[in-house]
C-alpha cells in the first residue's frame, strides 16, 4: 500500500495565549511519509526564520536524496544525518551573514516512515511520542538542561515543576557550525499513533492527558490535534504550540511501492 | 547574581554571592561559606548552580537542612527561601528565581558538567534517562482549578449513575457509531462531536461541528444514551 493511503496525518500550529507571534514551523510531505516540527528561537523575527529554513531545507534535501526504491535503515539514517547537517550549516551561515539573524536557532524533530519502519532525528526539546496499545511513550530524549538535571539525579521529576531551566536547550540547529545528531529507527505497527510536538504542548499538558486525548479522540484525527492545542491554551498557552498526529492505517512495505504503476511503466519503457 | 544573607537569631551577620557553580557550606575552613559552630556539620550542605537553577543539597549533616521550615535533602532554591543550617538562617535572594512561568524565550547553552563525577552529562547512558519520560508541566495543576461538573445517566449504559467529570475530557457514545467528547475547560464544560453520521442532541437540538458550551441541566442524547449535565457548586 502506498505511504499516502497507509498514514493519516493531522497538523496544527498555534501562537498560544501569551506570545504575539508564532516561531514554530511544521511541515509534512505525505507522499514521502515525512513530518517535522521546528521550534525557532532568537529574537524578533529571527526565530521563525530559523524554523522556516529548517523545515524547507529538510524537506527539499529529503526529496532530493530519497530515491524511489527501498532503502536499508542505515541508508536512511545516513540521508537523515546529512540532511540535518546541511540544514544546520545553512541556518548557521544565514545567522553569521545577517546581523538581524545573529543568534537564531531552532529545534527539530523529524519523522520519516519507510518500509514499515519509522526513522527519526531530533535536536533540542521538540518531541516525538508513540501511542501503542493505548500507552503513550516518548521516543526522544530532550536535549535540554532540565532533562539532564533529572537524568543526573540532580533534581526529581516533581522538582522539575519549579525549575527555572525550562527553556534551556543544549542542542539547536544553526547555533554552531556543526551539530551532533543521531538517527533512530523502529518497527511500526498498524494502529500506532505518533505525535510530533513543540514544547508548548508538553510543557502545558501532562503526558497522561496527551495519552487520554489520543486514546479518546483518535477516530477524528483533526479534532485530536485541535484538542491538544485547546488543552495547552486552557492551561495557559505560554508558548507556541505545534502538533502533528499520525495514525498508521495499514502496512507500507517499500517493495510494493517499487512495483507500483510508475516503476512498472519505467521498466516497460526501458 | 544570587546571594545568601546569613543571620543568627534575627541579626544579619553578612552576605555571600553564589559565584561558584559548587558552593559549599560547613564548619571546616575549606568551605566556600564557613560557619564555625558546633550546630553545623563539617560539610553541611552544597548549592549547585545548573543553568538558571540553584539546587541546595544536604550532605548528610547531623542536624539536617531546612528550607522554609521543612527538612530537605534536595531543593531548587526560590527567591526569598529561608534555609536553616544549625542555629543559623540563610535567606536566598535571587530576583530571577521566582516560581511560576519563566517568560524568557528558549535559549541554547552548553550541556551541564556533572558536578559530582566531572564528566559531561551527554555521556550519560541512555537507559538512565528512561525514567524521565514524564512531562514537566508548570500547568500541571491548572485544570484542578477549573469548575467541576458531571453527568447523571438517565437512559442507556450509565442509567442511574452519577459521573464526576474531573479529567480534561471524557467521551460518550458508541465507538464507530456516534461519539461526542465533553471538555472540562477554564470557564466550564463544552461538548464536541467526535464521530458518527448523526449529530448528538442537546435538549433535543442537534449540535453542529463546533464546540458547544454546556449549561447546568442540559440533556445530552448520544449513542443510544441520555445524560443530564450538572455543575457542582463553585469552590
Amino acid at each position: 500500500m502506498s505511504i499516502r493511503s497507509a498514514l493519516e496525518i493531522a497538523t496544527i500550529t498555534d501562537t498560544g495565549v501569551v506570545r504575539s507571534f508564532n516561531e514554530d514551523t511544521i511541515a509534512t510531505e505525505h507522499d514521502l511519509g515525512l513530518a517535522l516540527v521546528a521550534d525557532g528561537m532568537g529574537g524578533y523575527k529571527a526565530g521563525d526564520v530559523a524554523s522556516g529554513m529548517a523545515a524547507s531545507i529538510m524537506v527539499s534535501e529529503l526529496k532530493r536524496l530519497l530515491p524511489e526504491k527501498p532503502l536499508t535503515p542505515n541508508e536512511i539514517a545516513e540521508i537523515l544525518r546529512s540532511s540535518v547537517g546541511r540544514t544546520n550549516r545553512a541556518i548557521y551561515q544565514a545567522a553569521q551573514a545577517n546581523p538581524q539573524y545573529h543568534g537564531m536557532g531552532t529545534t527539530l524533530v523529524s519523522a520519516l516512515f519507510h518500509d514499515n519502519r519509522l526513522h527519526f532525528v531530533h535536536i533540542g526539546d521538540s518531541r516525538l511520542y508513540r501511542l501503542r496499545h493505548g500507552k503513550l511513550q516518548v521516543l526522544t530524549q530532550d536535549h535540554s538542561i532540565l532533562h539532564e538535571q533529572v537524568a543526573l539525579g540532580l533534581i526529581s521529576n516533581d522538582d522539575a515543576k519549579i525549575s527555572h531551566n525550562r527553556n534551556l536547550v543544549t542542542r539547536a540547529l544553526g547555533v554552531e557550525a556543526q551539530t551532533e545528531c543521531e538517527a533512530q529507527d523502529q518497527a511500526v505497527e498498524v494502529g500506532d499513533i505518533y505525535l510530533l510536538c513543540s514544547d508548548g504542548l508538553n510543557d502545558m499538558v501532562d503526558d497522561i492527558n496527551i495519552e487520554l486525548a489520543l486514546n479518546a479522540l483518535q477516530a477524528n484525527l483533526p479534532l485530536t490535534a485541535r484538542q491538544l492545542v485547546m488543552m495547552a491554551n486552557d492551561n495557559g498557552g505560554h508558548d507556541n504550540i505545534s502538533a502533528i498526529v499520525i495514525k498508521v492505517l495499514a502496512p507500507f512495505p517499500a517493495v510494493e511501492q517499487s512495483g507500483g504503476l510508475l516503476s512498472w511503466l519505467f521498466g516497460w519503457l526501458k | 547574581m544570587a546571594k545568601l544573607v546569613l543571620s543568627l537569631d534575627g541579626d544579619v551577620l553578612g552576605y555571600h554571592f553564589l559565584e561558584k557553580d559548587r558552593f559549599s557550606i560547613g564548619r571546616k575552613p575549606d568551605n566556600e561559606m564557613q560557619i564555625d559552630d558546633s550546630s553545623v556539620s563539617k560539610e553541611h550542605a552544597v548549592i549547585l548552580t545548573v543553568g538558571n537553577d540553584q539546587i541546595l543539597e544536604d550532605l548528610g549533616s547531623t542536624n539536617g537542612t531546612m528550607v522554609n521550615g521543612i527538612k530537605i535533602k534536595k531543593h531548587i532554591l526560590q527567591n526569598n527561601d529561608v534555609i536553616d543550617i544549625g542555629r543559623y538562617q540563610l535567606r536566598y535572594i535571587n530576583q530571577k528565581a521566582k516560581p511560576g512561568v519563566d517568560p524568557d524565550r528558549t535559549v541554547m547553552m552548553e550541556p551541564v558538567i556533572n558536578l559530582r563525577h566531572g564528566r559531561k552529562s551527554s555521556e550519560t547512558p541512555t537507559q538512565a534517562t528512561d525514567q524521565v519520560d514524564a512531562a514537566v508541566s508548570v500547568a500541571r495543576a491548572a485544570n484542578d482549578n477549573f469548575p467541576l461538573g458531571g453527568v447523571k445517566g438517565l437512559e442507556g449504559i450509565h442509567a442511574g449513575q452519577t459521573l464526576e467529570l474531573n479529567r480534561p475530557l471524557a467521551t460518550f457514545g458508541k465507538a464507530g457509531v456516534q461519539v461526542a467528547v465533553i471538555n472540562r475547560r477554564p470557564h466550564g464544560y463544552s461538548i464536541t462531536k467526535v464521530e458518527g453520521k448523526k449529530q448528538p442532541l442537546i435538549n433535543g437540538q442537534a449540535i453542529g461541528e463546533e464546540d458547544l458550551p454546556l449549561n447546568d441541566g442540559d440533556e445530552i442524547e448520544i449513542g443510544g444514551e441520555k445524560l443530564r449535565f450538572f455543575m457542582k457548586q463553585a469552590g
